[in-house]
């Protein structure tokens, strides 16, 4: 009793103190954002208006995870660069790439007044903030835009696929690519196969790899055709790991040609998807593991040739697995398969948006100096898609990390944080960009490999669909998918049979909520 | 023991009640107060003005717009959530069954370690135990998944094949009976060490002639671990015990690194539960919702607490603070 | 004791504990000949298949682990000195068992172990005292813990009351006591609660991500994490692969407690003689 009481009035006090503490520093805050509010009025005196009517920012503020150059790798040079084309102030806060959104919620919390400008989002993120009125609507800009008339723009489809309700709160400057299935070139020379184009020659394949001897090494049946981290990936979309065995077949909420939602795990073809998922399995043609697997395991084990086909990022991790390959003495010629015929198509992930935020004083100025501007197909464009020059990139004769460049050449300098590496690329990836770029001047430098993987992404991909959220979504969707990824795995790593599976799905509630999240959807429209 | 830490010169009586007057206390132990005010001014500013935030558990905010006062929604909807209890009977397992088997063993190699004779062995081995802590949790499950593996790459299964017990490896961290007994192996592995350090320094301050006296009376080596070095511990153990409960509910990075799919019913605690409901809600974070489940978790953490401090009140005579 | 001879008893244990070590060892053993090791190795290897030390070459003279390396070295030191002041004034405080307001005070330390304010609130307070962003956040934030505070107490209970008394009565202040008897006859509790201080300074990284922003800030096991998580490390480093790389960073964490712990050691093992003052 006598604690209570203790505790009680220990409570009672220190909360009334803190709570007069906290008056004063609110009272701190206010008082510094009126300044701020003086200044910024002040800068739109002087500021100039360009001919469209849209006047120029004297500074505008932005909010950037990992991807932008950091402070290690001349982020300064970066931001003197782009000041000194656009003649606008730059300040740029860059949060630890791990907890970057934490950081963007501690900042949204803290209140309008201490809002960036502009920010990148992660698909989930973008929609949640839209919805909570965070962001600026840039629907018009957007159509008003030089960049949209120019025609230069081949990614529309990437574009209209971030709208929410027609509306458009964040602008994806590049694709989000997606993961393509690569095959170990010498394994098939091995085994006098051809890649294969349908899934019965992508078993035989795989059948090849795991009974016969792929890696010439004299030993029958010691490796395997296919590994992956997880039976099925945490994040949309869920089944890029292994999209030959899914095919057409989708654990999540689809939309419809009709625009009728639907849950793709109580379709037909997500049942014959785990059956050949369970097969597979059972026969050993994928790792035994794949529930532990993390990615980094599923990479060291393909660099020591215990398997043959890997599925994973298309471009410049090409490049990554094939110098891995090669430093551990394998042979780094990989194939990059066009999607087999059942599967018809990779899935692009959502690509992360630049977005404008509600405080923004001046946002059509923001979009045009800032986020248009980055894909001017010029000097902008090349600042964020490869650098500073002489600082992250150069075309001055010299040797780097080995490699010799002639006078005139453009190739990528050595890295400032990981010496004995070269800069690959910047913000915006250039072969996942949104916008043909004539002049572009690294278009030489990127590997062969990189490239082709790339193309062959770009010309057989599908974009995940953003999937809103509802309050039924809300509460049942985290139930839902632990229990759907609890039923995958057992029915393809402990052979559950689907009829048990599916009564399992019915009788623990999934078919209920799954019913609940698509009626919900459906009620949306 | 009776006349350990009681204020100097004062007290007349076992119980401890003090006869002076307040004001007469008061200024007696002035140089105290003044001693308390920096340990003060840290709790209020560090801990006591955060916590005006547990406002937040009543109310629905995700940061844009003001907090919306919501009553008890937030822990209603974290009780009716259906895997909320699943989550919660394992946290209270895992943890409090994880809590013990740690102590228990740092205690007994606390014990052992005592026991060595050789001072540079025993030196070394200090070092050795300690080591894991070292290692973050990510590449502890990592190598740990290798170490476990069902093919040949995983040493357990490649010695237990070799001994002849099993004909084939097992995949211990994908198979439902296993993978408990798996997660306190590895927290074994990875804490014991460091566990020990509170109860080396106990024992070192356990005087020598203590043992030597008790030799001298023919005590052998049992004898004097069981009546002079357990009881010298006893106190410590309890104290680390009941402190450590206040924490259990907050179980979430060495579940979250090792746990799959396929474990989901045996591994998830609270706080990875809440985690994946977060993820794949596909709303924003609602901190009004993570500060409620924070305070339900503090509450049961409060309550084990008071309710073991009390019990040593009863057996001991004194709780831990 | 030690002119006695060695029983069976002895061997057992020497025996126990070669194998304890060898537990302890095989994971960390692992990630050591992966660091060493030029190519990637997915299975246990008892030597590396081709020895190189490129990897730690690779973490070693990267010229950005430098200021992070001081960096560490400043907020360690500085925090554990912190950490402990409050501690031991605390815990001094704690053992006046009829101090008024003793069990107030107790129960409030008490209470914040438990509950917290969450990530946000938090925060907003660092916000706005100014300490978002500075190294002071991650110096003071962890200074006040009370679960090394009570332990922090429970030795000083240890401490025989009639030297109290004693001191007492020659007319000691209490800060007198504190600093000339309560200080000196800790010092294994202090190495114990101070060690635990420093390595959870060291290992440090949840404050700096959440409270800081300038990289200029970071601390080495920021950089560490982000060499060791970093899953787009770009290609081969100078003949060491990204595996390679990574498990050289894991071992370099551990490097210098166990340059740093040999020195802490004696205090363990020494004990204080309190003995000797005991009534």
């Amino acid at each position: 009793m006598k604690v209570k009481k203790m505790l009680a009035a220990g409570m009672a006090v220190t909360m009334a103190a803190t709570l007069g503490l906290t008056g004063c520093s609110g009272g701190g805050d206010t008082a510094d954002s009126g300044d701020t509010a003086n200044t910024a009025a002040e800068g739109g005196d002087t500021a100039a208006a360009s001919e469209d009517g849209i006047e120029k920012p004297e500074k505008i503020t932005i909010m950037v995870d990992g991807t932008v150059f950091t402070q290690v790798n001349a982020r300064d040079k970066f931001e003197a660069r782009w000041e000194e084309l656009t003649g606008i102030d730059l300040e740029i806060i860059q949060p630890d790439h791990d907890a970057y959104y934490d950081v963007v919620g501690q900042t949204f919390a803290s209140g309008p007044e201490n809002w960036p400008d502009a920010m990148i989002l992660s698909s989930s993120y973008y929609s949640g903030y839209a919805e909570e009125g965070a962001l600026w609507d840039m629907t018009a800009a957007w159509d008003n835009s030089e960049l949209k008339a120019s025609g230069r723009v081949t990614g529309e489809d990437v574009i209209e696929n971030m709208k929410i309700n027609g509306q458009l709160f964040g602008f994806p400057v590049t694709r989000g690519n997606g993961c393509v299935t690569y095959v170990k070139k010498a394994w098939l020379d091995n085994c006098g196969l051809e890649a294969p184009t349908n899934y019965d020659e992508y078993l035989a394949m795989l059948e090849a790899f795991t009974t016969g001897d792929p890696d010439g090494n004299g030993v029958d049946g010691d490796t395997y055709g296919v590994s992956a981290a997880g039976i099925i990936a945490v994040e949309a979309p869920y089944t890029n790991y292994l999209p030959e065995f899914y095919q057409d077949a989708y654990p999540s909420f689809v939309q419809g040609e009709d625009g009728v939602w639907y849950d793709g795990f109580t379709q037909d073809n997500f049942r014959d998807a785990l059956t050949r998922l369970r097969e597979a399995y059972a026969a050993g043609y994928i790792d035994k593991e794949s529930l532990t697997n993390g990615t980094n395991d599923c990479r060291n084990k393909f660099y020591e040739d215990k398997f043959g086909v890997f599925t994973y990022w298309a471009g410049t991790w090409n490049t990554n697995l094939k110098t891995n390959l090669e430093a551990n003495g394998r042979d780094g010629e990989l194939v990059a398969l066009p999607p087999i015929a059942e599967l018809g198509a990779y899935t692009e992930r959502n690509s992360p948006v630049w977005c404008i935020t509600a405080s923004c004083e001046n946002p059509e100025g923001v979009f045009k100096y800032l986020i248009e501007s980055m894909l001017d197909g010029g000097d902008m464009q090349t600042l964020w898609s490869y650098g500073v020059e002489d600082v992250h990139w150069s075309t001055k004769a010299e040797t780097v990390c080995g490699n010799t460049y002639a006078e005139g050449e453009f190739h990528m300098k050595e890295s400032l944080e990981k010496p004995g590496t070269q800069y690959t690329k910047a913000h915006i990836d250039p072969m996942l960009s949104i916008v043909t770029w004539e002049n572009d001047p690294g278009i030489n430098a990127v590997p062969e490999e990189s490239k082709n993987s790339q193309q062959i992404f770009n010309d057989n991909c599908v974009q995940a669909q953003l999937i809103p959220s509802t309050e039924e979504m809300a509460t049942y969707n985290g139930d839902l998918t632990t229990l759907k990824n609890s039923i995958i795995a057992d029915v393809v790593v402990q052979g559950i049979s689907l009829d048990e599976a599916y009564a399992r799905f019915e009788s623990e509630g999934g078919a209920e909520w799954s019913q609940m999240i698509v009626d919900s959807l459906n009620a949306m429209e | 023991m009776s006349n350990k830490g009681k204020g100097p010169a004062i007290q007349k009586n076992a119980a401890g009640e003090n006869k002076r007057p307040l004001l007469v206390s008061l200024h007696y132990y002035r140089g105290f107060y003044v001693m308390f005010l920096p340990v003060l001014i840290f709790a209020v500013v560090f801990n006591y003005l955060p916590m005006l935030g547990i406002r937040y558990a009543f109310c629905t905010y995700k940061g844009i717009k003001a907090p919306e006062f919501i009553g008890l929604g937030n822990f209603e909807k974290m009780i009716s959530m259906p895997g909320f209890w699943t989550a919660f009977g394992n946290t209270l397992v895992i943890s409090i069954v994880k809590l013990l088997l740690n102590t228990f063993m740092a205690v007994l190699l606390s014990l052992l370690l005592n026991e060595l004779r050789s001072m540079k062995f025993k030196k070394f081995a200090q070092t050795v135990v300690y080591l894991p802590h070292f290692m973050s949790w990510v590449v502890t499950a990592s190598v740990f998944t290798l170490i476990l593996s069902p093919t040949n790459a995983g040493l357990v299964n490649s010695i237990l094949i070799k001994l002849g017990i099993i004909d084939e490896g097992i995949y211990f961290l994908g198979s439902q009976d296993w993978w408990r007994p798996m997660y306190y192996m590895v927290n074994v592995w990875k804490d014991t060490g460091w566990g020990t350090i509170i109860f080396m320094a106990t024992l070192s301050g356990i005087s020598p002639e203590l043992y030597e006296a008790a030799s001298m009376d023919g005590a052998g080596r049992w004898n004097c671990m069981r009546y002079i070095t357990l009881p010298a511990l006893a106190n410590t153990i309890i104290t680390v015990l009941i402190l450590n409960l206040a924490k259990i509910m907050n179980l979430f990075e060495s579940v979250f690194v090792m746990q799959n799919d396929a474990v989901i019913k045996q591994s998830d605690v609270l706080q990875t539960y809440i985690y994946t409901q977060t993820f794949n809600s596909g709303a924003l974070p609602d901190y009004g919702y993570t500060t409620a489940v924070g305070l339900a978790s503090s509450i049961v953490g409060c309550i084990l607490v008071l309710v073991c401090n009390k019990a040593s009140f009863k057996v001991r005579g004194r709780g831990i603070v | 004791m030690k002119t006695k001879k060695a029983t069976a008893f002895d061997y057992v244990l020497v025996l126990i504990f070669v194998l304890i070590c060898f537990i302890m060892i095989i994971p960390i053993y692992k990630v050591l000949i992966d660091s060493l090791d030029l190519k990637t190795a997915y299975g246990m290897k008892l030597l590396p298949e081709q020895f190189g030390l490129a990897g730690y070459e690779s973490v070693f003279t990267n010229p950005t682990l430098y200021r992070p390396f001081l960096v560490s070295c400043l907020t360690t030191v500085a925090g554990t000195f912190c950490g402990l002041a409050i501690s031991t004034l605390g815990a001094y405080v704690l053992i006046q068992w009829n101090m008024p307001g003793r069990n107030f005070f107790a129960n409030l330390l008490l209470f914040t172990m438990i509950f917290n304010g969450g990530m946000i609130p938090t925060y907003l307070v660092m916000r706005s005292l100014h300490l978002t962003n500075t190294l002071w956040v991650v110096i003071l934030l962890p200074a006040i813990n009370v679960y090394n505070l009570v332990l922090m107490r429970n030795f000083f209970e240890g401490i025989p009351g009639s030297l109290f008394e004693s001191a007492e009565m020659d007319g000691c202040s209490p800060m007198r006591i504190f600093f000339q008897i309560v200080l000196p006859l800790s010092k294994a509790a202090l190495t114990a609660i101070g060690l635990m201080f420093a390595v959870s300074y060291w290992n440090d990284y949840t404050n700096y991500k959440l409270y800081i922003t300038n990289e200029n800030l970071y601390n080495f096991q920021m950089k560490l994490r982000s060499v060791i998580m970093g899953s787009d490390l770009p290609t081969a480093v100078g003949g060491a692969t990204e595996n390679t790389v990574k498990n050289a960073a894991v071992i370099v964490a551990i490097l210098p407690f166990m340059i740093i712990y040999p020195f802490c050691q004696q205090y363990f093992i020494q004990g204080v003689n309190i003995g000797a003052v005991k009534e």
